[in-house]
């Protein structure tokens, strides 16, 4: 059988999503919030915990919802839409997920918190070459006192670490192919600090500086010198969430330059009239449907455990790449009014930069797609 | 057919070379549109006006306008020489437009007053034309002017004014027939902002830079400041080129493309210099492409001049061609450059943060025109089709 369709429970989860972020969080509170320190709403992520969606996917015995990467997809599409900043990627699916999985008993302890929302736990995988995968994780961890490690090295681009209790960090500790090692890691440990990285985005993303700082032996999560592999799972998740916040906002940026379209005027006319953009308008909303056949595709493959590296890769390469063809072809149709920074459009694009990029951009997933062929 | 420069030119560019040696430390280069720091507009000025008083804003313009009355590519060589360094040239509205409006419009006196101030920058114009219903449509203006005495007054809106807030003066149209439609019926103005009327409130953009709402009311304006013939005005917006004669739009290019290929020559990627990673090495050449592109119609300008050539396709094929080509230049940096592209600068930023700001700035793509509209023009202006 084939149906695209989403469940009645998806469908249900997603129109409360609708509504609960255009009551908590309109765009004039996502401008807001970019200019905060925090980058995010407690209290909003509070109702978010209350509602079950920030331990949507964790386990039940941690206190989470333990649904499907479906539901998460449902929810990641308005947080899309909604340009809602929160930690929800990192903490809860990167991080939450892998603690549940592999975490020691100790570690799991902390899963319930994430699901709660009382505790952020940040990824930190992107070192100077800007490569993702197991490769470009130099972060050097060497034996430190009482069998401990002692790390050494930068993280960059590491999101929400200025609010993160932990830090799941991926560190060099064997030769390759993986030979990275997962390590828990409490950011306000002496010889660790943090620089903030202003980005196009205004997306709250930090420098981890790690100057000799020693962690215990039971800050290792999972097996030593698997943690890229160990970390695999959650970051596939992770990957299909991206591509449905794309999705989600893609949608708002198609009908907002429809709007735009047709109220705007020129040669006494609304410009949806002109051909030309029509054309643009057609663009934004081929691309995005594509987006969302293949992301669709994607997520409903690791739900129903199936081989799904090609469609994974597929789906990110195609969403990274009309993540800025729309907006490209939204900034055409809104000229002058698009480039100027009271107009919602520039919040959508800049955020756009961040998603093309954030776990692997397009040519990464080209070579992933040709090498799971 | 030749492709290059003689010798005299060839010391031409020295000279340029030489002026910018000496007036503009390296470090002082930046885009004077996307940057709101008083004490660098005030450098700019300053440098600016450096060029005005050798005569080389107006290169090209007759000496009795305060010119040089040098040839189109003397000026297009010292484009590429500002371009290459970010020289932050500002004023382009004042020597640009404005003066380019009045050699194709003002009467002789009036060229004889203002174009030597415009091209000491001694005048600085902002450009008043677009209003918020009048864009691609310029024609559909509303902002009027009436005559009382000797005096004209202007009432009406108009934005996206650049340099608002730093200029002596707004270069802007209005209508001065009240019942006229569409083209007719339109005149220019330069209307001074120390007259009572005038207000602004600005716009921050994308890019880092400032465009402003310009309210005209009840604004009265001697009648020396009105510019050509009544109702002259749509005539002389249309005839009017650019006073800064054939910009080396290319350069610009070539400048950010110049820092990208260092950077691949410096950095590398899993183990291996990004120079020699083969998707790098596609993408590089693709930016060459769109390079090389912008550089033959700059080069293709000057060439027409030099034949009495009138430009092929409606004169819009290099405008469509640069407009497009912007965002997907400078995504395509990015791309090369890789997530930490997206970095503002820092000390981890890569070049500086440099690709963060041209990808943000390329949407600037917009102003002068839409490429959509630049294309229909291409299409029955230059290929005859119908309208
Ligand atoms: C950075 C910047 C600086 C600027 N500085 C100045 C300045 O200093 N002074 C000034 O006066 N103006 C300035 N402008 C305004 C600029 O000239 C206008 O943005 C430009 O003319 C386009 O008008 P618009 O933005 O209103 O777009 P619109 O005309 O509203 O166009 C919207 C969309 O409709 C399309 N469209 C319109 N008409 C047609 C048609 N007939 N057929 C097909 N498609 C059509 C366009 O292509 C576009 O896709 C600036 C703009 C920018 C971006």
């Amino acid at each position: 059988m084939i149906d695209l369709e989403f469940s009645e429970q998806e469908v249900l989860l997603q129109r409360t999503a609708v509504e609960f972020f255009i009551s908590e969080c309109p765009l004039a509170k996502v401008r807001e919030l970019e200019d905060s320190e925090l980058g995010y709403a407690p209290q909003l992520w509070k109702k978010m915990a209350d509602l079950d969606w920030v331990g949507l996917s964790l386990p039940e015995e941690d206190g989470g919802a333990e649904g499907s990467l479906l539901d998460l997809y449902v929810l990641y599409l308005e947080l899309g839409r909604a340009l809602v900043p929160t930690p929800h990627l990192t903490s809860s699916v990167i991080a939450g997920e892998t603690l549940a999985r592999v975490g020691s008993p100790e570690q799991r302890k902390l899963v319930s918190q994430i699901a709660t929302g009382d505790l952020i736990v940040a990824t930190a995988l992107m070192e100077s070459d800007g490569d993702y995968g197991p490769e470009a994780v130099q972060l050097s961890a060497t034996p430190g006192d009482a069998g401990g490690y002692r790390l050494e090295g930068t993280k960059l681009l590491v999101p929400w670490a200025h609010v993160a209790g932990r830090l799941l960090v991926a560190t060099r500790t064997g030769p390759g192919p993986d030979g990275t090692t997962l390590l828990l890691v409490d950011p306000s440990a002496s010889g660790i600090s943090l620089e903030r990285l202003d980005n196009t985005a205004g997306y709250p993303l930090f420098a981890v500086v790690f100057d000799g700082a020693e962690v215990a032996a039971d800050a290792v999560v999972g097996e030593v010198n698997r943690g890229w592999e160990t970390l695999t799972p959650a970051l596939d998740r992770a990957t299909v969430l991206q591509c449905a916040e794309i999705v989600g906002a893609g949608e708002a940026v198609l009908e907002m330059s429809l709007d735009y379209a047709k109220e705007r005027e020129q040669f006494g006319q609304a410009i949806g009239k002109f051909q030309a953009v029509q054309y643009l308008c057609s663009d934004i909303a081929i691309d995005l449907h594509l987006t969302s056949l293949l992301a669709r595709q994607a997520a409903w493959r690791v739900d129903s455990a199936l081989p799904y590296q090609r469609e994974l890769a597929l789906a990110k390469a195609q969403a990274a790449e009309a993540s800025q063809l729309m907006v490209r072809q939204a900034h055409e149709v809104y000229a002058g009014h698009g480039f100027m920074l009271e107009t919602d459009l520039q919040l959508y694009t800049r955020r756009a930069k961040h998603w093309q990029f954030n776990l692997g951009e397009a040519s990464h997933h080209f070579e992933a797609a040709v090498d799971a062929l | 057919m030749q492709i290059r420069f003689t010798p005299e030119q060839d010391a031409w560019r020295q000279e340029v070379r030489d002026f910018l040696d000496a007036e503009l430390p390296p470090e002082m280069g930046f885009d004077v549109e996307f940057d709101e720091d008083e004490a660098l507009w005030e450098f700019s000025v300053a440098f600016t006006k450096k060029v005005g008083a050798k005569g080389w804003l107006g290169l090209n313009w007759p000496t009795e306008y305060g010119g040089l009355a040098r040839p189109p590519i003397d000026r297009m060589i010292m484009s590429e020489e500002f371009e290459y360094r970010e020289a932050p040239l500002c004023g382009s509205i004042s020597w640009g437009l404005t003066a380019g409006s009045l050699l194709a419009g003002g009467t002789e006196e009036q060229k004889r007053y203002w174009l030597p101030q415009l091209g000491r920058l001694d005048l600085h114009a902002a450009e008043g034309l677009s209003e918020p219903g009048a864009g691609s449509d310029l024609a559909s203006l509303k902002t009027t002017a009436y005559q009382d005495g000797s005096d004209w007054v202007v009432n009406g809106q108009k934005t996206y004014t650049t340099w608002g807030t730093h200029a002596d003066c707004l270069f802007t149209a209005a209508r001065t027939d009240p019942n006229s439609k569409r083209h007719h019926g339109i005149t220019m103005f330069l209307i001074p902002y120390d007259l009572p009327g005038i207000s602004m409130t600005p716009m921050m953009n994308l890019g880092g830079g400032q465009q402003n709402h310009t309210y005209l009311d009840n604004v009265r304006v001697p009648e020396e400041y009105m510019i050509g013939e009544v109702g002259g005005g749509w005539k002389m917006i249309m005839n009017a080129f650019y006073g800064g004669g054939i910009h080396a739009g290319h350069a610009y290019y070539e400048r950010t493309f110049a820092e990208v290929l260092e950077h691949c020559r410096r950095e590398k990627r899993r183990g291996r210099l990004l120079i020699e990673d083969p998707l790098v090495r596609q993408q590089l050449g693709q930016l060459a492409l769109m390079l090389e592109q912008a550089r033959m119609l700059t080069y293709e300008s000057v060439s027409n001049y030099n034949n009495q050539i009138p430009p092929q396709f409606g004169g819009a094929l290099g405008v469509v061609v640069s407009k497009e080509m912007r965002p997907r230049f400078f995504e395509m940096c990015q791309e090369i450059v890789g997530p930490l592209s997206q970095l503002k600068p820092n000390r981890f930023a890569p070049m500086g943060g440099q690709a963060e700001a041209w990808y943000r700035q390329s949407y600037a793509n917009h102003a002068g025109g839409t490429s959509q509209v630049k294309r229909m023009v291409l299409a029955t202006r230059g290929l005859g089709l119908p309208r």
